[in-house]
């Protein structure tokens, strides 16, 4: 038993020595591609920014222009695609085209920039502001922390799509106010988020260690709270996009956010709703690429959460 | 225990403050000539001067703040630009058609959640744990607006002329009848409090209907409500569906599960007696905090399918920029939010004891 015990050590300790320890972000990694539903959002993601760049390639027609007096084709025509028996008398449009008589698939396509741009921008807004309100409130405490969390509160008594309808009504409607009134509506989130994590690692040993041997707070603050306070607001940030997108969609919808003719998906369907028993083309197809952006977010943002092992805090 | 309920009211306090205060920034922030932006450009100056005597708007804000803090606690929400109405009349009106629609919602949302999360669990890694996963994936990620129009599509078009047609918007057929509870109990002379109450009970078409013993009325109101409670739950329901399959699939792990197993129970009575109970915290935070978003989605869901709700009304204020409409709804609404939220936290003091002692 000693003797095999003796024999064996060696070997197994070797390759302790020799492997350089994973960080946090690489074991991160690693895990994410190890879960078949954050590969999927991956995937779905990964095509989306390919269809957003390349869009003037990929497009058939122009995404603002009416084809009337151009092609000879009818104003809601349903979709017609030359490998599925379109005859060739007939124009051929992937989607169909909609009320303006423009090509859904170019509109479609180009849906995809606005769309991943608006979720992007009102998060990254909200997450700026709202880490550094939390920062601030946790790390000076007292009487500014009690203002800034009650004013948090106050944003959060609000359905966040309430709120943002209320906004817009006062800046106007428009794609960069929708933007705007998202990320306000948001910060309240990532500030709490960011306030909880910077309490507790304040209270860690190793940031009582590097006061012990004297680094600067600055130093402290950057170094070693802001990189581990890092990660929830990753996670929550990735699922705030697809809710973010969504209350933009719906915003657009509701006539508030994008203006026509500007190719957005909850504008083109709101303004094509009530053709919704006529040509239901012009909303399955806005639909699905909506559908199929928020689940992509969702699914990496659930892959990110359990990689990371961030325990949801309410 | 009434020590913590009064400290969790007192604590809401502040917030209701807050929320009156934001609403009053609302229409003070509109750019421009405030007479015009709500009476319209056309206003000439004898009617501005009119109106911003009467709501006081030449007063200092903080005069105004008080004013409108005020009236508003005393129930009076100003009058409709549009409709010269009361607005807490509108809303007397129209908010038992949000709350039969969002409470029908919630009820079907937490009962189908709460039962797939339940089957998830138990199959962990089967087959029907996957589908019923995959659904709720899809769930929290299909905009209600796109779910709305497919499921008004599909049951009005596709299935029409089968058992299976539903009315895509409206709450009632066209010539039906729908009469309010004093008339129908021949109480017309009823006052005050119990006939404020009776008239909102009365546009709360089911209820009314079963209670005037109508029928008629409360079936097809029923049938009208079908698509829109599916259509609203979908959302909630998914959420419920996730987070009682993970607080489940968390609590089974537990030391105290082991110990039910080794004492001889079976595996139901272990599931539904000594899981269940400590799993529903988070669950029931979910349930509450679904409001909100119940209360947003009945924006879209009430414009979709053509129900006069707060939802609807908003809607129609928002594009008619009848800003007090809009100021005295948010305002109702965040009420209704903050007033959930508090009863939210109070049930968590009745499920874990542990809370109210901290």
């Amino acid at each position: 038993m000693t003797t095999s015990a003796i024999t064996t050590s060696p070997a197994s300790v070797e390759p302790i020595f020799n492997t350089k320890p994973r960080g946090l972000w690489s074991t991160a990694f690693h895990r994410l591609f190890h879960r078949r539903s954050a590969i999927i959002g991956m995937i779905i993601l990964g095509c989306l920014i390919f269809i957003a760049v390349f869009a003037p390639f990929l497009a058939t027609h122009d995404p603002v222009q009416s084809q009337i007096g151009i092609v000879d084709v009818q104003k809601r025509a349903a979709p017609c695609i030359r490998l599925f028996g379109c005859p060739a008398d007939q124009p051929e449009f992937f989607f169909g085209t909609d009320g303006n008589v423009r090509d859904l698939y170019s509109r479609v396509l180009y849906g995809a920039r606005l769309s991943l741009m608006v979720g992007i921008l009102s998060v990254g807004f909200a997450i700026v502001i709202g880490a550094f309100i939390g920062a601030v409130s946790a790390y000076v405490g007292g009487y500014t922390d009690n203002l800034l969390m009650g004013l948090m509160d106050i944003l959060l008594a609000f359905p966040s799509l309430i709120l943002a309808i209320a906004i817009v009504t006062v800046l106007g409607p428009g794609l960069i106010n929708t933007l705007l009134a998202i990320g306000i509506v948001s910060i309240p989130v990532y500030a709490r988020i960011m306030r909880s994590s910077v309490l507790s690692i304040k209270q860690q040993d190793y940031v009582l260690a590097g006061q012990s041997i004297g680094s600067s707070s600055r130093r402290i603050l950057l170094q070693n709270i802001l990189p581990n306070a890092l990660t929830p607001l990753v996670v929550q940030g990735t699922l705030g996009i697809a809710v973010a997108i969504l209350d933009a969609a719906a915003l657009s919808f509701l006539g508030l956010g994008a203006q026509p003719p500007t190719p957005e998906w909850g504008s083109m369907i709101g303004q094509e709703r009530n053709q919704v028993f006529t040509a239901p083309h012009l909303i399955v197809f806005p639909g699905i690429a909506l559908i199929l952006t928020v689940l992509g977010f969702n699914l990496l943002g659930d892959g990110l959460r359990d990689a990371l092992d961030v325990r949801q805090r309410s | 225990m009434i020590a913590y309920i009064l400290r969790r009211i007192v604590l809401a306090i502040p917030v209701m403050i807050g929320i009156l205060f934001l609403t009053f920034l609302l229409s003070r922030l509109i750019p421009g000539d405030p007479c015009r932006a709500m009476l319209g450009e056309k206003a000439t100056k004898a009617v501005c001067d009119a109106f911003i005597e009467r709501t006081g708007l030449n007063q200092p804000i903080p005069v105004q703040f008080v004013y409108y803090f005020g009236r508003a606690v005393t129930g009076d929400l100003g009058e409709s630009l549009r409709f010269g109405r009361p607005v807490t009349d509108m809303l007397m009106e129209r908010l038992p058609v949000t709350i039969e629609l969002a409470l029908l919602s919630l009820l079907v949302a937490t009962i189908v959640g709460m039962t797939l999360g339940v089957v998830a669990a138990y199959w962990q890694n089967s087959p029907i744990d996957a589908i019923t996963m995959i659904f709720a994936n899809l769930g929290v990620s299909v905009p209600i607006f796109v779910l709305g129009l497919l499921a008004a599509y599909l049951f009005a078009v596709a299935f029409k002329d089968t058992p299976f047609a539903l009315p895509p918007s409206g709450r009632l057929q066209p010539g039906l009848i729908v009469q309010t509870i004093p008339e129908a109990w021949g109480m017309e002379n009823l006052s005050g409090p119990p006939r404020t109450l009776l008239d909102f009970l009365s546009q709360m078409y089911i209820v009314n209907g079963i209670l005037t013993l109508n029928w008629k009325v409360a079936g097809d109101a029923a049938r009208h409500l079908i698509l829109p409670v599916i259509v609203l739950a979908t959302v909630p329901m998914s959420i419920i569906a996730r987070m009682t399959r993970s607080s489940l699939l968390e609590v089974m792990t537990l030391d105290y599960m082991r110990t039910a197993r080794s004492k001889g129970l079976n595996e139901r009575h272990v599931v539904f007696r000594h899981a269940m109970r400590n799993s529903l915290l988070p669950v029931v935070t979910v349930v509450g905090l679904s409001l909100g978003g119940l209360l947003s989605g009945a924006v879209l869901t009430e414009t979709i399918f053509g129900l006069t709700g707060v939802g609807r009304t908003l809607f129609d204020a928002i594009t008619s920029r009848d800003y007090i409409v809009i100021q005295g709804f948010t305002l109702v609404i965040a009420f209704i939010y903050v007033f959930v939220n508090l009863l939210v936290d109070l049930s968590y003091a009745v499920l874990d004891p542990r809370i109210r002692l901290s």
